[in-house]
């Protein structure tokens, strides 16, 4: 598609941004802690999209991940629990002109906002949505949540949860309209970073669970994955990843994966071995709900009005 | 040489006929035995008329009689009895024909008026059949619109009515996105209002309460206690000047016509201006009046996305924008305005209107210009018994179609239909396009109706269907099509001819439809025809095309005849003169050019072919004694093994430098900015642009800082190799706890 001259001209003037354009304050979570790949990632993104700052937003809902809109130099909305996603939609529905990401953990987003996280997948609204998944609740200082492994010792499950862990990114791809879904490990930033730049360029509700370490509570949790690259599955594609060649030589495990093909994607989910990286499924073609119920028409004074007279047209009692 | 044949060589050589043999043609009401059948439109389905309707796809408003009965009858007839879906389709048919019966004899006027004629005509003659059959039939015809006839106004008709469903799409989106920006603009006016001193007062704070709760609230209270909120950063007057002269632009613009729901303000002080001309002159002049007023528009529409979206700063866009469109507007920027339109008649094309012509389509401008010709048999201003044979009009497409940047359509009247398509991409693209039409529609110079007339210009070559598409790719074979034509591949169509002989038995014969079968339609060249009787009929009487492709050395010893039939389609054969098939040759040397422009037998491919050929038969006949076969010339094995040396150098280079055990260092690609690093050393340790670790200064720290370091890194991606200062205290418990990051 050709640009025209004024288009080409207005770029030159556009601002170039910096990393630390997108910077605001020193992180609070502890050292080590996956949520600084997570979020040097995102910024990474800011600057290479050259988003303004001042038409971004930054959901969260309540945990160390939700932290995250603090730390970013663009608007931000921290929160309550479980509730990220419907505060994103309300943002994404009044100012649809405005990017918006919503980062979520796994008590806020598995447990307490369980039915948000459903129903947001089937509204399909144009957000991205980063799940921190540390297997934790960190911030409250252990306890476990949803997708603790069976057997985490906490706080709340001294002698080990009895339950099976909830599979966040099986969940996604049951549930209808879903448009996109990924997964990522903060331990390989090159590929995080092509996830998350893959989640934002999709037009649709894009769902992102990181796995990301604890050191604090969880330190050993990953170590399997972490020292053993084999039992990471990279999954490349022509419309999906393209590993490097540096990448590929520390993480040989690769499988050749059509993002477009739900039913693999679902069985490539369900691997309790491996964990599967990248993008498992993508369909551009589901509609957004924004799309769907926002009329072709201009909210004029006029329309306003004319919508408001037939409202309390409703209740006059005519004589 | 018998005397019948000797008087036929004579006409042929000099058009003249010295007896009474062969006969004039005046009077005979002839034409070509090809075309015997299409006597009665009428009685025949195709695609005329048209229904010019107004809604729908651009493509959808154009449509043909037949197939909308088509698809009413498939309609009406999907789960009807067998027994009263064939009585609909007889009635839908029977009524289809009195519809085109009307419209051939004169009528003009709505699809549901010409219905109604017809129904009435039919129940009249008692060919309704029952009246309920009708209403379901009329019922499933959902498609409204004017008749349009094959005559001599359709072109600028059809054309017109493209233009007009293009423009209105784009008006459309224009309105939209106009309404869009005044509001939006209108609402940073009102918002700046809202934030001063009259906008905090009390008369407006009251005002804006109403009369219901007035009394409740202390507006003077409310208004001081506003007055202290001063917003932080101020609206500047430039700006706020600037936007209400962006809000006059946007308001007073007269390019398109005022959106509906734009409220009162929003509305256009001044009519629209025209865009459809007569002539090339007007419509240049009347761009270039407008550009300055375009060129504002234009500068207005994108300063204003920019004030919307808060990003117009003055000290980088003032001098950008104080410079627009000194250099013209591109193509891309114009392409959001209305495009003119231009028809003009060929015989109005002399001296200024065709240097306008020419001016306008190397402009590079949105004029879009629909060419007709109503004669493209025309006679020669240069004297008695000269043809021009259509030179007039493939002179101006074939110039356009040098340009380079036109894009140019050529196609009868009688194919428009069929050419919808192309006719609406040449509307849609930015920049000039050039339609030439032959409408058929010359007058009384022929008893064909139009639409004949100009499908046989087609058939015969004489006015050849092609279109030169700019935008459709960087060369000839993607940009230049033909395929239009019947058998592009031949100089000349041929089509079966299926007679009754004397014998009443049925003979067959293939045809050539040639140039001289289109001339001889034309009552003008009568004098060049000449009838042959049956009783003279010999095996001298040769086709057109035969004639055409024989090389005459001395006196020919045969003559051109045309199969022909008269008013009772009795079959006769009519002798041609040497001029009509001096013109035929004409035109087949213009049609080969066509061709070689469309690919088809191209003289460069065959001559690099014969060259190649002739290169490969004398390698063959070199290697022949050698006894080796000639396939192995053509089988190297070198390709494959060559492509693989060529990945192997890119791999390698991807494979990063060789690392030594000894070297202190990062892998910097894997680090997960965990802050572990910097945390013990900021200095020893920092972040790239990327936010990604690195090894900044080893003297910042000590080596067991670096070991520390190392333990820490959460994916394990630093290596603290030896240590720089042999002093530093327990190296060597630090150099084991190291060993396991080498």
């Amino acid at each position: 598609m050709t640009t025209n001259a004024t288009e080409c001209l207005l770029q030159l003037c556009d601002e170039q941004f910096q990393l630390e354009d997108y910077q605001s304050g020193v992180p609070r979570w502890c050292s080590g802690c996956g949520d600084n790949a997570i979020l040097a990632a995102v910024q990474r993104l800011c600057r290479d999209e050259a988003l303004r700052p001042e038409k971004t937003v930054f959901v969260s809902g309540i945990g160390c991940s939700s932290r995250f809109p603090h730390y970013m130099k663009t608007y931000g909305f921290h929160g309550i629990h479980g509730r990220a996603l419907p505060v994103a939609e309300g943002v994404k529905m009044a100012r649809p002109d405005l990017t918006v990401f919503v980062n979520t953990g796994d008590g806020d987003c598995c447990s307490i906002g369980a039915a948000h996280w459903i129903h947001a997948i089937r509204y399909n609204m144009n957000l991205t949505v980063f799940l921190h998944d540390n297997q934790i609740y960190g911030l409250t200082k252990k306890q476990a949540s949803p997708t603790s492994p069976i057997g985490t010792k906490s706080n709340t499950t001294p002698r080990g949860s009895y339950l099976e862990a909830l599979n966040p990114v099986s969940v996604t791809l049951g549930v209808q309209n879903v448009s996109f879904v990924a997964q990522a490990v903060d331990w390989i930033p090159e590929v995080l970073f092509d996830i998350v730049k893959a989640a934002y360029h999709h037009r649709g509700l894009s769902f992102v669970r990181i796995v990301q370490r604890c050191p604090e509570w969880l330190p050993k949790s990953f170590d399997p994955w972490l020292h053993d690259p084999n039992r990471v599955q990279i999954l490349a594609h022509a419309n999906g990843l393209h590993p490097s060649a540096a990448l590929s030589r520390t993480y040989k495990n690769q499988l050749e994966h059509d993002p477009s093909n739900i039913h693999r994607a679902r069985e490539l989910a369900g691997d309790s071995v491996n964990i599967p990286v990248g993008i498992l499924y993508r369909n551009p073609e589901v509609p957004c709900y924004e799309d769907l119920i926002r009329p072709d028409l201009l909210r004029t004074p006029e329309l306003t009005r004319s919508v408001l007279d037939s409202e309390m047209d409703k209740y006059t009692i005519w004589p | 040489m018998e005397a019948d044949t000797q008087a036929h060589v004579a006409f042929f050589l000099t058009g003249r006929r010295t007896d009474a043999e062969p006969e004039p043609v005046e009077g005979l009401g002839l034409r070509p035995a090809l075309l015997a059948g299409y006597r009665d439109l009428a009685a025949l389905r195709y695609d005329f008329p048209l229904v010019l309707t107004a809604r729908g796809g651009e493509l959808e408003r154009v449509q043909s009689l037949s197939a909308i009965f088509d698809e009413a009858l498939t309609r009406v007839c999907t789960g009807a009895g067998a027994a009263d879906a064939a009585a609909l389709r007889h009635l839908g048919l029977r009524l289809e024909r009195e519809i085109r019966g009307l419209v051939v004899g004169g009528f003009r006027g709505l699809l549901s008026a010409a219905w109604s004629a017809a129904a009435a005509a039919m129940e009249s003659k008692g060919e309704a059949g029952p009246a309920d059959r009708l209403r379901r039939l009329r019922a499933a015809v959902t498609v409204e619109g004017e008749l349009a006839d094959c005559d001599e106004a359709l072109p600028a008709r059809l054309v017109r009515h493209a233009w007009a469903a293009v423009q209105s799409r784009k008006a459309a989106s224009f309105q939209r996105r106009l309404e869009r920006l005044v509001l939006r603009l209108g609402e940073i006016l009102e918002a700046d209002f809202e934030r001063s001193e009259a906008g905090r007062s009390a008369a407006r704070l009251k005002a804006s309460v109403g009369g219901g709760f007035a009394g409740a609230f202390d507006f003077d209270s409310l208004s001081r206690t506003l007055a202290t909120a001063r917003p932080r950063v101020a609206f500047s007057e430039s700006r706020r000047r600037r936007i209400s002269d962006l809000l006059a632009t946007l308001r007073s613009q007269r390019f398109f016509s005022a959106p509906k729901s734009g409220g009162a303000d929003s509305g256009v002080a001044e009519k629209p201006f025209e865009f459809q001309f007569a002539s090339c002159g007007e419509a240049l002049a009347s761009l270039r009046g407008r550009m300055p007023a375009l060129v504002a528009l234009a500068r207005a529409i994108v300063v204003a996305e920019l004030e919307i979206e808060g990003l117009y700063s003055e000290a980088r866009h003032d001098g950008l924008f104080r410079g627009f469109g000194d250099n013209g507007l591109d193509p891309q920027d114009l392409a959001a305005f209305p495009d003119y339109l231009v028809c003009v008649n060929a015989s109005c094309l002399h001296g200024d209107e065709h240097a306008q012509l020419l001016e306008v389509l190397s402009s590079g401008l949105p004029i879009k210009v629909l060419l007709q010709i109503d004669d493209i048999l025309e006679e020669s201003p240069y004297g008695e018994g000269n043809l021009t044979t259509g030179t007039r009009s493939r002179q101006v497409a074939s110039m356009a179609m040098g340009l380079n940047e036109v894009y140019v359509l050529q196609a009868p009247a009688s194919h428009l239909y069929r050419f919808r398509e192309p006719i609406l991409r040449g509307l849609r693209l930015a920049g000039p396009a050039l339609f030439s039409v032959y409408s058929g529609a010359s007058g009384a110079t022929s008893d064909l109706p139009p639409y004949v007339l100009a499908a046989a210009a087609l058939e015969s070559r004489a006015f050849p269907a092609f279109a030169y598409d700019p935008s459709a790719g960087p060369n000839w074979a993607s940009r230049f099509t033909l395929e239009a034509n019947p058998r592009l591949e031949l100089d000349w169509p041929v089509q079966p001819l299926v007679y009754e002989d004397e014998q009443h038995q049925r003979v067959t014969v293939d045809l050539a439809f040639t140039l001289v079968d289109f001339v001889a339609c034309d009552r003008r060249y009568a004098r060049h025809l000449a009838r042959v009787p049956r009783a003279k009929w010999n095996s001298h009487l040769i086709p057109v095309d035969e004639a055409l492709s024989r090389e005459r050395k001395g006196l020919p010893d045969s003559v051109p005849c045309l199969w022909m039939v008269d008013e009772r389609d009795v079959l006769q054969r009519v002798l041609a003169d040497e001029r009509l098939l001096r013109e035929a040759r004409r035109c087949r040397e213009m049609w080969h050019s066509l061709q070689e422009l469309a690919g088809v037998h191209n003289s460069h491919a065959e001559a690099l072919l014969a060259r190649e050929r002739r290169a490969w038969e004398a390698r063959a006949q070199q290697e022949l004694p050698a006894a080796v076969p000639i396939v192995t010339v053509a089988s190297a094995p070198a390709p494959a093994s060559s492509s693989a040396r060529g990945v192997a150098p890119a791999a390698e280079a991807n494979a990063g430098p060789e690392r030594s055990p000894d070297e202190s260092y990062i892998e910097t690609q894997r680090c997960s900015t965990c802050n572990e690093c910097t945390n013990i050393n900021n200095k020893m340790f920092a972040y790239d642009s990327n936010k990604q670790a690195y090894i900044a200064d080893l003297d910042a720290g000590t080596y067991a800082q670096l070991v520390e370091a190392a333990e820490s890194c959460q994916v394990a991606a630093i290596h603290p190799g030896k240590p720089r200062n042999p002093r530093e205290p327990d190296l060597d418990a630090l150099q084991k706890r190291a060993a396991a990051f080498r």
